[in-house]
């Protein structure tokens, strides 16, 4: 072991980022080799609104080797195949944005060009009917996928809706069995080191002082080290992402939860649903600067299916990153680093990459610059492909009937969000940059559900006899519905595998 | 079909990149989709002076429907697991590239980090000691693994060494039963359209006119088509200052050795390609720094067999074409840019331009978007590869003036950073749309003397009797391997063997503007 290696580390913070950042950091570093402390003040009795995720979860799940039924057991956790977006483009539309594609290439060419042509032609099928996670979401069915790649029910993937505070609590045991100590006590204080201006250590409200090696920043918007100490400094990006609050309660079920989130465009926002097993999610994700909290408050209660189950609670935010989510010997993770409201359930997904990175690009303490420059660099390009994926859903928009829309529909957009938008408007492609989180056919969701459609197909599509192309898609669509028709409903696979006991 | 489809494509050249074009679309088209023809001059009898490829060459076969040892077969071909650099360092200093990997990661660290560690430990065993590509290379050993051959086979890659002219020659046959229609005649003038100022047609020497929708530049370095467009060079000689090569074919003297070697001289480097029925030999210089006779001499004086004919010059600048695609025409190969043969890449850039071109495939409405974004594709893929030569000709020890003065010159930051950061800990920075991928920088970096300060630190998470256990194992897997291969020249014998030794009229080739 050299002697410049890492030998502590103190985590700020106890919510998801930071017990995600404790579990995944004590699964790879011995507690003889490295401590790892998480300091989080008394739990303040938060409920859980629901979380949603992306498929990513499941490699964390399997990083951690949690058992993922035994996870979603304990969390009041459901399945998700996507996201259903109602009202976006116009008021009563529909669209869904599966975790899948939307079939295989035909000859080389991806099937939205083909579907485009023979829309062209007055075929009026949308292209959700070529996605499997959409086949089985729409008739309330889950099975995961066929682990063999033969089968056409291998290409679709899942991820999850759980109880954020109950996953916390979760990941809390797996870390304190790990080695990790978790100290009880609010942060007053941080001190840096004069020379380095590295942070030397934090002093608790009870006058304890801990000192560390590296700290992580979990403590949530207000970055309690990175900004408050270090003075970091954030990029605003409310006049692309204008949301900057959120109203949000939990209610009662009234059917069985849906193996999807469900996301509705409003007059000034919009309203989430996350079905759990226990209860239903609910937030209106809205501005302020069109809207205001008591208007907000009583068009979201209003929206809400079943019964509330406590009061609506209201949170702030700005949406933007920190200028560097490394600084020194500190690295931000969670919203500490950034936030980009929560419309594709981006955020555990940025707290588990930002924890993995630190893992790929682990300091010593050498601190050489060279490899936070390289951590900021990497994720400041994942951040940004993602807030460019966000503004899409809102700056496509049709919808004149609100000031928010209005101001959407015409704002000015990021230079790289621009050119995809043109380029896929020439040629129906979408150019992919470093750092995706989202592939073709996620984009190709977003374009298509809000009817924003390029002025030409792939020509090679045109090498194709037209009949026999007809009939290939009808029998794909075929087979899809067939294959969802076969999957057991959602409530009752949860029932079988992973049903939560009683709250 | 609509009325937009490009209806005519015309491919001018018939080299390498003009076969392998015409390959690739007369699989994508039908001919009553879309005329492909293939315009070239009477075909001078070239000299195959052996090209060399790497690995991604096996996908574009695939998707011809090539049989990889007819193939071999019918190119004189033999099989490639990396390449040897001899005296780029130092005088007297080897190191190997292998294509493939080295050892399998296991822990936090990838696995060179845990190899690094293990040396500050005590264990003196070269990384080459993990790459099952090096191990057969050396031994002279190769085979090609059973289909779905998991394990240490998921390490091993090869390419192929072959007669350029034959591999235009066989894909020209398999274009042809395709329906690609080959038309014999030099280019005398470019036509472009009086209003949008597009490519309407060329002029043949004897008066006839060939019009088309999309026209192929593979004219070679002179981009006959493109800079008729006046498309531009961007010069990257201040970074790779070779600006010729003497080519030569000399007799077999042995057995083919399953690699290529590079051996760096006063003031360039040579090249050495086996075939099966003949090695092919070069030397790549720069004439500012050597004059043509003494290149010449150094050439002659470093074949290990007889040469079979006079060396022939090319004369080329390195850097790229400022649009690869530019209005309706997309140059290809030598047309689109040079860098200098290093790495073997020039049928690889071929090939992705053909892929890019599917991918991006247009309508006779020529949208110019898509020109940039194929373009900018294209760049970035030429940049990276620049870069990794860079490197070759950049970290040197040798005492020569050329060899001081690319020590001493300015590279591209990019290059800059991927050094300083492999320098601190030996982490390595991969970006997008790279060819080659860490093992490759990896070997190169070491091999031209960089090291790395230190290692990851997470490396240090493995007990050091348990990495010591991992690392044994892995070398023993290796060896094994490599040891129960058969020899090269018997893996060709029984499976690929080209048909006979037929001799090939010689004749120069003049690359010239």
């Amino acid at each position: 072991m050299s002697d410049q290696a890492i030998r502590s580390i103190l985590i700020v913070g106890g919510g998801t980022a930071g017990w995600i950042s404790a579990a995944v950091l004590s699964r790879f570093l011995p507690p003889e080799r490295c401590s790892i402390t998480l300091v989080e003040s008394e739990e303040i009795g938060t409920i859980g609104v629901g979380e949603a995720t992306v498929p990513l979860m499941q490699h964390l799940n399997g990083l951690l080797g949690v058992d993922e039924r035994e996870f979603v057991k304990a969390t009041q956790g459901s399945f998700k195949l996507g996201i259903e977006f109602r009202d976006w483009g116009r008021i009563g539309d529909s669209f869904f944005h599966g975790f899948g594609d939307y079939g295989d290439a035909i000859e080389g060419v991806a099937p939205h060009h083909h579907w485009l042509k023979l829309r062209g032609e007055g075929d009026t099928t949308p292209i959700d009917a070529y996605s499997l996670p959409y086949a089985m979401a729409r008739r309330g069915r889950f099975a995961p996928p066929s682990p063999d790649p033969a089968n056409q029910q291998h290409f679709y993937r899942y991820a999850f809706h759980f109880d954020a505070l109950l996953y916390a609590r979760y990941l809390r045991s797996y870390a304190e069995q790990r080695g990790v100590c978790r100290i009880e006590g609010k942060v007053v204080d941080t001190e840096l080191d004069g020379e380095s201006g590295r942070i030397a250590a934090i002093v608790t409200a009870d006058g304890q002082r801990h000192a560390a090696d590296l700290f992580v920043d979990c403590s949530g918007f207000r970055g309690l080290l990175i900004e408050q100490a270090l003075g970091t400094g954030y990029e605003d990006w409310r006049h692309w992402l204008p949301c900057d609050s959120a109203v949000v309660a939990p209610s009662t079920l009234t059917g069985p939860p849906a193996p999807y989130t469900r996301s509705t465009a409003r007059e000034a926002g919009w309203q989430w649903r996350i079905p759990l097993q226990h209860r239903m999610g609910n937030g209106y994700v809205y501005s302020t600067r069109f809207t205001d909290d008591r208007r907000a408050r009583d068009l979201f209660t209003s929206n809400v299916e079943g019964e509330l189950l406590a009061d609506p609670r209201v949170l702030r935010f700005t949406t933007g990153r920190r200028l560097q989510f490394w600084n020194r010997n500190c690295v931000a993770i969670g919203l500490a680093g950034g936030f980009m409201e929560p419309l594709e359930s981006t955020s555990i997904q940025l707290i588990q990459t930002g924890i993995a990175r630190l893992i790929e690009y682990f300091p010593d303490r050498n601190w050489n610059p060279r490899i936070a420059e390289e951590y900021n660099r990497v994720t400041t390009s994942e951040f940004e492909r993602i807030r460019d994926f966000l503004i899409l859903h809102y700056c496509l928009t049709r919808r004149d009937d609100a000031p928010l829309w209005d101001y959407c529909r015409t704002m000015a957009l990021p230079d790289t969000l621009r050119h995809k938008i043109e380029v896929f408007k020439a040629t129906g492609r979408v150019p992919l940059l470093a750092e995706e989180s989202y592939q073709e056919p996620s984009w190709i969701a977003i374009f298509a559900g809000n009817g924003f459609l390029p002025d030409r197909y792939d020509p090679l599509v045109d090498r194709l006899d037209p009949e026999r192309l007809r009939a290939g898609l009808a029998h794909r669509r075929q087979q899809l519905a067939r294959a969802a028709e076969a999957m057991p409903p959602h409530a009752l696979f949860i029932q079988r595998c992973c049903l939560a006991e009683a709250a | 079909m609509s009325d937009d489809s490009i209806r005519e494509i015309l491919i001018a050249g018939g080299g390498t990149a003009g076969w392998m074009a015409a390959a690739a679309l007369s699989v994508a088209f039908k001919p009553h989709q879309c005329r492909i023809v293939l315009v070239e001059s009477e075909e001078i009898g070239t000299i195959g002076v052996g090209e060399a490829t790497i690995p991604p060459i096996q996908l574009f076969n695939k998707i011809l429907g090539v049989d990889e040892r007819e193939f071999v077969a019918a190119t004189q071909g033999s099989f490639k697991l990396g390449i040897e650099f001899v005296g780029w360092l130092r005088e007297g200093e080897r190191y190997f590239h292998p294509f493939g990997r080295y050892g399998d990661d296991f822990g936090l660290a990838p696995f060179h980090q845990h190899w690094r560690r293990a040396r500050t430990l005590g264990s003196g065993i070269p990384l080459d000691a993990y790459s099952l590509n090096h191990q057969a290379a050396y031994r002279g050993k190769f085979e090609i693994p059973r289909p779905g051959s998991a394990g240490v086979f998921s390490t091993f890659s090869w390419a192929y060494h072959f007669d350029a002219s034959l591999y235009a020659r066989y894909l020209r046959s398999l274009a042809e039963s395709r329906g690609v229609e080959r038309i014999e005649g030099r280019i005398a003038e470019v036509v472009l359209g009086p209003e949008n100022g597009f490519v309407e047609r060329l002029i043949l020497a004897d008066g006839r006119a060939l019009a088309a929708d999309l026209f192929i530049d593979c004219t070679g370095f002179r981009g006959l088509i493109t800079e008729a467009l006046d498309t531009g060079y961007e010069d990257w000689t201040h970074w790779l200052p070779c600006d010729r090569a003497l080519a030569v074919p000399c007799t077999r003297v042995a057995d083919p050795v399953p690699y290529t070697r590079s051996t760096a001289r006063q003031a360039g480097w040579q090249w050495r390609i086996p075939l099966q029925n003949r090695t092919g030999n070069g030397h790549v210089y720069c004439s500012g720094a050597i004059s043509d006779d003494d290149a010449c001499a150094v050439l002659m004086a470093n074949l290990d067999g007889a040469p079979e004919a006079d060396p022939r010059q090319l004369r080329f600048t390195t850097g790229r074409r400022r649009r690869a695609w530019n209005r309706n025409c997309i140059a290809l190969g030598l047309a689109s840019g040079f860098l200098e043969p290093l790495e073997s890449t020039s049928i690889h850039l071929i090939q992705t331009g053909i892929s890019k071109l599917l991918a991006w495939f247009p309508d006779r409405n020529f949208d110019p978007l898509v020109a940039q974004e194929y373009n900018r594709l294209v760049d970035a893929e030429m940049e990276s590869i620049r870069d990794f030569l860079v490197l070759h000709y950049h970290a040197n020890e040798r005492e020569e003036p050329f060899w001081r003065q690319c020590r001493d010159m300015p590279i591209p930051d990019t290059l800059a950073e991927k050094m300083a950061m492999f320098r601190a800990n030996g982490r390595l920075i991969e970006r997008q749309h790279e060819l080659f991928h860490p093992p490759s920088w990896l070997a190169v970096l070491l091999g031209q003397g960089v090291h790395p300060a230190t290692h990851d630190p997470l490396a240090d998470t493995v007990a050091p009797q348990e990495l010591a256990a991992i690392l044994g194992g892995m070398q023993h897997v290796i060896d094994q391997t490599a040891g129960s291969m058969p020899a090269h020249q018997q893996f060709i014998d029984r499976n690929c063997r080209a048909a006979a030794r037929i001799p090939i009229p010689l004749a120069s080739r003049d690359l010239e503007p």
